[in-house]
């Protein structure tokens, strides 16, 4: 089994009137158990603007699984922002610099996640951390 | 203006041939700017210890934040059962929230909201005026968990 960490580090001197210092590290273990999650999809893209696009597909074999999705966008312009769907539900934007890490439960094969890149075209970075997918048969 | 940061670091030396390192700092800032993010409405944590599917962070109980901007959220299962966990949704937790996933004990997750009022009208109508609060269909953040054992969550927003 593989060993793989997430750690988040949330600061801030002066958002609040003393210091903000949140950490968290998680060990990515496959559902119910203590055993390391061990399947890994790494990809960067560049997204043309407009169009709503799966970058995550749900499979049988990841269904109600302790999967962790970690999606950044790469653009440098701050004013430019992708949206982030998940099952074609829009959950909120990642701007320019921004980065999102969620667990994704895949409990349907509607439960793809999707972005859309608003205005031009954008480069997204996205992991998933899983314990199991479903190939597809080539044709 | 604030300056709030927000860094990943996901490592594995075993997943892969090569060892797996991606660190990742975000500047948590207004929509559309360098302006840094305001307003917070710091950590909290509520004790969950029942199998209902309820709200975890209701958006008409804080009218103030902006719909379709910048607005982060932070969550944590602070329990250590790795078998246990909470299911987070968002949407109607009277009816059937859109599910993102599981956090079991010790898992936390970071994620953007679009924090959007849904009026009766329907989703493309309330993005096209915003609709108002109160209704059902919010998009609140929901919680629920896999069975009654006493569990903290820990939560966090960033909004504007």
């Amino acid at each position: 089994m593989a060993t793989t960490t997430a750690t988040l580090t949330l600061s801030s001197t002066d958002l609040l009137s003393d210091a903000l210092s949140v950490s968290a590290t998680q060990t990515l273990y496959k559902a119910g158990t203590t055993t390391g999650l061990d399947g890994l999809q790494y990809e960067r893209l560049e997204v043309a603007a407009g169009t709503e696009v799966d970058i995550i597909d749900a499979t049988t074999a990841g269904a109600n699984k302790a999967n962790k999705v970690y999606v950044a966008n790469k653009h440098t312009d701050e004013t430019k922002y992708i949206e982030v769907y998940i099952a074609t539900y829009k959950i909120g934007r990642l701007y320019a610099g921004d980065w999102m890490f969620i667990p994704l439960e895949a409990a349907a094969a509607s439960q793809d996640i999707s972005i859309k890149a608003i205005t031009t075209t954008q480069v997204v970075e996205f992991a998933l951390i899983h314990e199991g997918k479903t190939l597809t048969t080539a044709s | 203006m604030a300056t709030t940061t927000a860094t990943i670091t996901l490592a594995s030396s075993d997943i892969a041939d090569n060892a797996l390192s991606i660190s990742n700092t975000m500047t948590m800032t207004t929509a559309g700017t360098t302006t840094g993010i305001t307003e917070t409405t710091g950590l909290a944590r509520k004790k969950m210890a029942s199998t209902t599917l309820t709200d975890l962070i209701t958006l008409n109980s804080f009218q103030d934040i902006t719909a379709q901007k910048s607005a982060k959220v932070y969550i944590k299962n602070t329990g250590t059962a790795t078998d246990k966990y909470a299911i987070i949704g968002i949407g109607n937790s009277a009816a059937t929230p859109y599910t993102i996933g599981r956090l079991y004990g010790g898992d936390w997750m970071l994620f953007p909201w679009l924090a959007l009022p849904v009026d009766g009208d329907g989703f493309s109508a309330s993005e096209t005026d915003d609709g108002t609060y109160g209704h059902a269909s919010n998009q609140d953040i929901t919680i629920d968990m896999s069975d009654d054992t006493e569990t903290i969550i820990e939560y966090m927003v960033f909004f504007e």
